[in-house]
């Protein structure tokens, strides 16, 4: 029976380039790295200078040292996602097309948001302990930015698509373009403000433990300094501390997520 | 007339919120001795800074040592995010619940959720004395830690598939087997490959910071740079490294979208 | 061809699905089954290939066993059952050619299948059953992009694919307007005559089912209430399957 199949399509230049190139790439990578099956080996074998004291934590010497530095780091997390997730909401609002119709300030905010994110929340403490001096100061204006970057690329990602019709109504019954944003707008965006929020707060909690290993505040520093002498059986104590906080304060945001949303 | 109040629990839950953050605020503020004057003074404290930062050190010299290390984040991230994409796909099924029985699939997200926790540096800490300073470290941390968070995500997509396609291929005499490939697969797979390009995204940024403790990347030139007051080469490789990501990001985050709109083919 | 023999389905949870239906159908019968939504039809045409397990009775396939069947026998019996479903239930992300080249699974290495190297006659197999149902130009269009109607015509091509003894259809048409309904049905009724499978149809529109339908078949509350030639019914026999009167929502109707 003579049918008409049709031609197959010819495949896209992405998957033609982009297959061979990520499996070349990957191993190009893999190389550059250096994996030495020698090293490894040998390297191996120390494990125990880390294993050995991992499983013998000192719980009084941590309890007694990292306490008040982990009250710290979770004080800096708390500051710096308020204060960098309220900072974010008027600026994610000009950073959408949806609420801000100047071309050149939207491309402006816009920009400045973006740029924030390309510097690792790690490279912004080192900045700042430079500018304002080490302890957790620093610290905080480095999750500043932090919180502010994330912020603000989820929060104007969900302005630019939410239902314009409550803004034009509010407009063309002569409300100003900043009340009407603020009447229409704002309050569409609140639930997913809240959610952030949390989610932020929880990856500043995250970010905040490591702070310390540049002099940032926080309890990364004594990790830091006990790492150097290999002292794991004081570190593994404190990690489980962390992951205790860590656990408590998500299972927190858990519960409150559900209260309010 | 009869005005309807606001019904009180709204009303008490904002006013509590509200209570709740400016109290945890001040709280925390006075705890790490910050006050707003240091909020004021600071911006022309890192002005400083920056302009010390210019002109940029483009010296040959720099650039040869820079470059490099910034490849090098390069390859630990894309290495790191082959590792996790790899190993966390088959254990991104062991974890969904509509795939595997339930005390296994709740198993594997519980030590998921645990590889999640740790932070990629913190990894790098407890591998360092095991592989050495170097790259292999870093990659090995940012490794595991995105089989950790790809593979909750991944797993997730599984669970929200469409499970009428299965029962077509069921019904045609297809295997368990035929379902997964020729029904969940195809369904996943867009979602969970702009997860793997995202995740790479982050992981660059997270392997730029690895060189702090010695485990490969650009870290290390940073603060060295630093701290032996060098700004003018410190800026560059700022400057290098946010080239990086930005063209990094770009490239990323237009595979993504082409990946989750999928070819047009007219006829 | 197909026989029913006492088969009763009850649902853990005690919803009794079927009560004591036999049926028996003969090779080439277009049969079409109508009653009321929860009367059982989706439940009686999913005994078929076992994708219910009846708790009593058993049905028979070409005089094999489907219900007490070994697994190997189970898939052997569904390869020569082609089923089409309401919710079309295509691969959205997959192209038109992928998803009735899965019709072809069971026929296929799994190794060859996974490697997309299918044989070139099934790949033939399926563009023949996307000819069939006039929809061949659309062969590497993704799933997604297609109308409901067409998505139901690659729906049979796939079920086609499988060169299957019975096809079953399971409200085909409820999702889709009055013109691209009939067409589907058309397709339905020319498959069955030219290629003389055993068709069975589920509908809830009456008008629809006394267009198209030769054999008549009503459920009620899991039974077996009508069992007649579609010539032969009338309004009131329409009134006893349903128990209750006919509404306006019960027709289809044509396009306006």
């Amino acid at each position: 029976m003579m049918i008409n199949i049709p031609k197959k399509p010819k495949p896209s230049l992405l998957s033609v380039l982009g297959y061979p190139f990520a499996f070349l790439f990957s191993i190009y990578s893999f190389f550059q790295i250096g994996f030495n099956l020698e090293d490894f080996r040998r390297n191996l074998q120390n494990r125990r200078l880390v294993t050995d004291p991992l499983f013998d934590p000192k719980w009084e010497w941590a309890v007694e040292n990292a306490t008040a530095a982990l009250i710290e780091t979770i004080q800096i997390a708390i500051l710096a996602s308020i204060l960098g997730c309220f900072i974010a909401l008027p600026l994610s609002f000009y950073a959408s097309k949806a609420t801000n119709q100047t071309t050149i300030t939207y491309y402006i905010y816009k920009s400045f948001l973006n740029f924030i994110r390309t510097i690792p929340d790690l490279f912004w403490a080192m900045l700042f302990t430079v500018a304002v001096g080490l302890g957790p100061f620093a610290g905080v204006l480095a999750l500043i930015m932090f919180s502010m970057a994330i912020m603000g690329k989820l929060l104007s990602e969900t302005i630019d698509s939410i239902d314009l019709g409550p803004l034009e109504a509010a407009k063309s019954s002569g409300a100003k373009h900043n009340q009407a944003v603020f009447s229409s707008a704002l309050p569409q965006i609140l639930p997913n403000f809240t959610a952030y929020f949390l989610y932020i707060f929880e990856l500043c909690i995250r970010a905040s433990v490591i702070l310390g290993l540049v002099g940032a505040g926080g309890v990364g520093r004594i990790i830091e300094t006990q790492r150097i002498f290999l002292r794991f059986d004081r570190i593994s104590p404190i990690i489980v501390l962390i992951l205790f906080a860590v656990i408590a304060i998500e299972q927190f945001s858990v519960w409150l997520r559900r209260k309010i949303l | 007339m009869n005005i309807p109040e606001q019904p009180i629990s709204q009303k008490v839950l904002k006013y509590l919120l509200t209570i709740l953050i400016v109290a945890a605020s001040i709280w925390s503020a006075s705890g790490l001795e910050v006050t707003p004057e240091r909020f004021f003074e600071a911006p022309s404290k890192i002005w400083i800074l920056i302009s010390a930062m210019f002109p940029l050190d483009l010296s040959s010299e720099a650039i040869e040592r820079i470059v490099p290390k910034v490849g090098e984040s390069l390859f630990i991230a894309w290495a790191g995010t082959v590792i996790g994409a790899l190993f966390s796909f088959p254990i991104s099924f062991l974890a969904a619940n509509n795939v595997t029985f339930n005390l296994l699939n709740r198993f594997t997200k519980q030590v998921l959720n645990i590889i999640r926790a740790f932070p990629e540096l913190i990894l790098a800490f407890v591998f360092l004395p095991i592989t050495g300073l170097g790259p292999l470290t870093g990659t090995l941390a940012v490794g595991i830690h995105s089989i950790g968070t790809l593979g909750k995500l991944s797993s997730e997509v599984i669970e929200g598939i469409d499970d009428g396609p299965l029962e077509a291929i069921k019904a045609s005499g297809g295997s368990k087997i035929s379902e997964l490939l020729f029904g969940v697969i195809p369904q996943v797979m867009p979602t969970v490959v702009s997860y793997w390009l995202y995740r790479f995204e982050i992981n660059l940024r997270a392997s730029a910071v690895l060189g702090v403790v010695g485990a490969g990347g650009v870290g290390a030139e940073l603060i060295n740079q630093l701290r032996f007051r060098d700004f003018p080469r410190a800026g560059t490789v700022l400057v290098v490294t946010i080239a990086m990501v930005l063209i990094v990001d770009t490239i990323s985050a237009a595979i993504r979208k082409r990946i989750i709109k999928g070819r047009d083919i007219k006829v | 061809m197909i026989e029913f023999k006492n088969v009763s389905v009850t649902y853990p949870g005690g919803v009794k699905a079927l009560d004591n239906v036999s049926l028996k159908i003969e090779k080439g019968d277009f049969l079409i089954i109508v009653g009321m939504s929860g009367a059982g039809k989706s439940t009686l045409l999913r005994t078929v290939n076992n994708l219910v397990k009846p708790t009593n009775g058993e049905v028979l396939v070409d005089s094999k066993n489907v219900t007490n069947a070994s697994k190997k026998e189970l898939k052997e019996i569904r390869s020569d059952v082609g089923m089409i479903f309401q919710t079309f239930n295509l691969v959205n992300r997959s192209s038109v050619l992928k998803n009735v080249l899965t019709g072809r699974l069971s026929q296929v290495s799994s190794i060859r299948s996974i490697l997309g190297l299918w044989p070139q006659e099934d790949k033939q197999i399926a563009f023949e059953a996307l000819n069939k149902v006039e929809i061949l130009e659309k062969a590497y269009v993704r799933g997604s992009n297609l109308s409901g109607g067409q998505q139901q015509r690659v729906g049979i091509a796939r079920a086609l694919a499988q060169k299957p003894k019975v096809m079953l259809a399971d409200e085909p048409v409820a999702s889709l307007d009055p013109i691209t309904s009939r067409v589907v049905m058309k397709y339905l009724k020319e498959i069955n005559q030219e290629l003389g499978i055993t068709t069975i149809v589920n509908l809830h529109f009456l008008d629809l089912a006394k267009e198209f339908g030769e054999r008549l078949i009503g459920l009620k509350e899991g039974k077996l209430v009508y069992d007649g030639k579609v010539g032969d019914v009338s309004d009131q026999d329409f009134e006893n399957i349903y128990g209750r009167a006919i509404k306006a929502s019960d027709m289809l109707g044509n396009d306006d």
